[in-house]
């Protein structure tokens, strides 16, 4: 039972209660915000759980709890993990 | 607290924010400053002695979420790192992000101070399951690696001890071989060009080819100096193309770039030296958490926190304890004693005037103070510290984001906001914590016009909660109708786009009762410094321009105004002629004259003077902030506007509401 990564999704479309792993930062995504979003720790193939996404996009990274409006949250681009049979 | 350091004595505090950096400071020296559970709560560089070594500067400096400096608090910390003689740098971490903490530890050792890297709140790691063997991560990085709980006071002494043996950090990383040429060069261009006395020329290359502002200015200044021979371009442009052409060498990502080597290398680091236990079920702080930003209960949750603060500072507060204390003590014992004395040893006269007068310094001006508004700040400031602890004002963001969306902020600014209720002189400052210009223009604007602060907010619930709970509503409604709609038109008049919302969520935690009570006992001791004087002040103006008789021709000629189109007895004038002061001082006055206002004039009269400017000390905050010229174009917009609506309101209640 190894993990196995499925197509890349944007993070806002996650239900809650998942667990992914961060796959890409996109480009629409403010430099500034961008650079920010690294700074909490969001970086290539750390895993996420997402906690909600209503009324914003709730994850866990490490022990970083962040939220994130939609806007950005739509540009982040994830894989889910799922588990072979 | 405001002394420079003095000769390679600084020792400067340095982390991410809400790490706990202020809590160690207040540890380390006994000095007081602020301390909350969310990140911002420290925007300026604050100075005091250090306990175990009085020759010892210890600096707090604002949290920073990366390097290079991109906000204005973090460029407030790079300004003390390069002009602070440091004798060395304490790197306070969360010991539960490991990972982000040695992304930041990857900058600092780069710029080649004694470095001693403090990793607090570890018992909050060891609940999540997180354990650091800080041994080997000292190992690691050569330098001092402590445990501490700041809170709790653990690992204080071993972090003075290891103050002594802070070393220059080994560096965490080499960047791609490209990238090193690029930071070799500048390097040597620095050297050259523009040392540093205490900084290594690698560290500032670092820096400046990620594009942090203060450093490209810092180098600026200093190279502009050196004279080129003949023919050269000078250090300022020698540096100025060294760096634009490794930017363009990197189709123009290279502050990028920097930042995710520094995260690779951290990661690596960090993986080496983290053992994490598998958790099976999120602790109960987490839940709580949740709940409180949850679609459904978040809503319900903040009215009733805010419906408990109203019980605690509108009714405890503005209705209990000013009872007690005007009513039983001021006017029943120590009102009748103070004037018997004046009358005894001056006799009728101005000097009695000027004592137990209508405009007497000791019958309003310390009345007012004392009796009126130092309950209610007192009630206010409590709850308040109670919420900061909790780390439920950060979560207010997540449900106030589309709402601020609304006037072209994002939830951010939700926390100067919530702040100004407190103090609206403190909020203007912590607005630095925004990102853009805009939303710091757009948010100074609405405090000084629609949030009113601890002392008047009081005033307000204390009035209005005396005539019925329907006019702190309408009051309420209108204030929050008003902040809406002049957002709305501000953030469309004030050019530049809305930035959405990336917030960091601090743990729930219990509020330790004895740092609320510190922190209320700190923000009591500003209020009486800074209001008692004002309020004397005041009082001393009203009586000048009472015995003068300008007082009475104000409210002759203010009548017009405040008896034609507000609705308010003519006497009414003289409260507004001390809003100018501060416009709890004004609110006061209304409450004073409480008993001879009918329940609409009550929320006119307090609608018009919560829209009025805040107090001076605000203004002069707003003037810093923003510049003298458009602080006094929100004056002259804020003014007019308190009284146009005062009077719409005024209109509207006597139609809807007789």
């Amino acid at each position: 039972m190894s993990p196995t990564h499925e197509a890349r999704l944007p993070l806002a479309f996650i239900p809650p209660g998942s667990e992914v792993r961060l796959a890409a930062l996109g480009d629409e995504i403010d430099p500034l915000q961008r650079e920010q979003l690294t700074a909490y720790g969001l970086a290539e193939n750390r895993p996420i759980r997402v906690l909600q996404q209503r009324p914003m996009t709730v994850i866990l990274a490490d022990e970083v709890e962040l939220a994130l409006e939609h806007a950005v949250a739509r540009h982040i681009w994830v894989e889910k993990l799922a588990l072979a049979v | 607290m405001t002394t420079s350091a003095s000769a390679a004595n600084a020792i400067l505090l340095v982390g991410h924010p809400n790490v706990g950096k202020s809590v160690l400071f207040h540890r380390l020296t006994g000095a007081y400053v602020n301390v909350s559970n969310y990140p911002g709560t420290t925007v300026e560089v604050t100075r005091a002695s250090a306990r175990f070594d009085r020759e010892a500067m210890l600096l707090d400096t604002p949290g920073v979420l990366a390097l290079p400096s991109r906000s204005d608090d973090e460029r407030a910390t790079m300004r003390a790192l390069l002009n602070e003689s440091s004798r060395c740098l304490v790197q306070v971490g969360d010991a539960k992000n490991l990972r982000r903490t040695l992304t930041l530890t990857a900058l600092l050792a780069e710029l080649g101070l004694p470095m001693v890297l403090a990793l607090n709140m570890h018992d909050e790691a060891a609940a999540r399951g997180v354990v650091v063997d800080t041994a080997a991560l000292s190992e690691e990085l050569g330098i001092p690696v402590l445990a501490t709980v700041a809170t709790g006071g653990e690992g204080i002494g071993e972090l003075t001890h290891g103050f002594g043996h802070a070393q220059c950090a080994e560096a965490l990383l080499r960047y791609d071989p490209e990238i090193e040429a690029d930071i070799a060069s500048m390097a040597e261009a620095i050297t050259r060009l523009a040392p540093h006395p205490q900084i290594a020329a690698r560290g500032l290359a670092i820096l400046y080819l990620g594009g942090d502002s203060v450093v490209a200015d810092w180098l600026a200044e200093h190279a502009g100096e050196s004279h080129p021979p003949e023919g050269l371009p000078s250090g300022r442009a020698q540096l100025e193309n060294l760096r634009k052409n490794a930017v363009d060498r990197s189709d123009g990502d290279l502050p990028a770039l920097l930042a995710r080597e520094r995260t690779e290398a951290a990661d690596a680091l960090a993986a080496s030296v983290i053992q994490r236990a598998v958790r099976s079920s999120p602790l109960l702080s987490q839940r709580l958490g949740q709940y409180v930003v949850h679609p459904v209960w978040g809503v319900p949750i903040l009215l009733g926190v805010l419906y408990a603060i109203y019980q605690f500072v509108g009714v405890f507060g503005a209705s209990v304890l000013v009872g007690l204390l005007e009513k039983d003590l001021f006017e029943g014992i120590l009102n009748p004693a103070f004037t018997h004395l004046v009358n005894a040893l001056t006799g009728p006269g101005w000097l009695q005037d000027l004592l137990v007068g209508q405009y007497g310094l000791w019958s309003m001006g310390m009345t007012y103070a004392l009796a009126l508004i130092l309950p209610i700040v007192t009630t206010f400031f409590f709850a308040f510290g109670v919420l900061e602890d909790s780390g439920y004002l950060p979560r207010l963001t997540v449900i106030a984001n589309r709402l601020f969306s609304l006037i072209g902020l994002n939830g951010r600014a939700v926390l100067p906001m919530v702040l100004g209720l407190g103090c609206v002189t403190m909020a203007t400052l912590t607005t630095r914590i925004l990102h853009s210009p805009r939303e710091r223009l757009i948010t100074i604007f609405l405090l000084a016009l629609a949030i009113p602060c601890s002392a008047q907010l009081g005033v307000v619930l204390g009035m209005l909660g005396g005539v019925s709970f329907t006019a702190v509503l309408v009051w309420a409604l209108a204030m929050v109708g008003i902040l809406l709609l002049s957002g709305f038109l501000a953030a469309r008049l004030i050019p530049g786009r809305r930035i959405p919302l990336v917030t960091e969520l601090p743990p729930m935690r219990l509020p330790i009762f004895a740092n609320v009570l510190k922190k209320t006992g700190g923000r009591l001791k500003w209020y009486l410094i800074e209001v008692i004087p004002l309020f004397l002040l005041g009082t001393l103006i009203m009586f000048a321009l009472d015995k003068s008789g300008a007082l009475p021709a104000i409210i002759e000629a203010g009548e017009p105004l405040v008896a034609g189109w507000l609705g308010l007895p003519k006497e009414a004038s003289a409260a507004f002629v001390m809003g100018f002061l501060r416009r709890d001082f004004g609110a006061t006055g209304l409450f004073a004259m409480a008993h001879s206002l009918s329940p609409i004039q009550a929320v006119v009269g307090m609608i018009t003077i919560t829209l009025f400017i805040p107090c001076f000390a605000s203004l002069m905050m707003m003037v810093k902030e923003q510049g003298t010229r458009v602080a006094l174009a929100m004056v002259a917009v804020i003014v007019p506007f308190a009284f146009f609506v005062g009077g719409l309101f005024n209109l509207l209640l006597r139609a809807v509401w007789s």
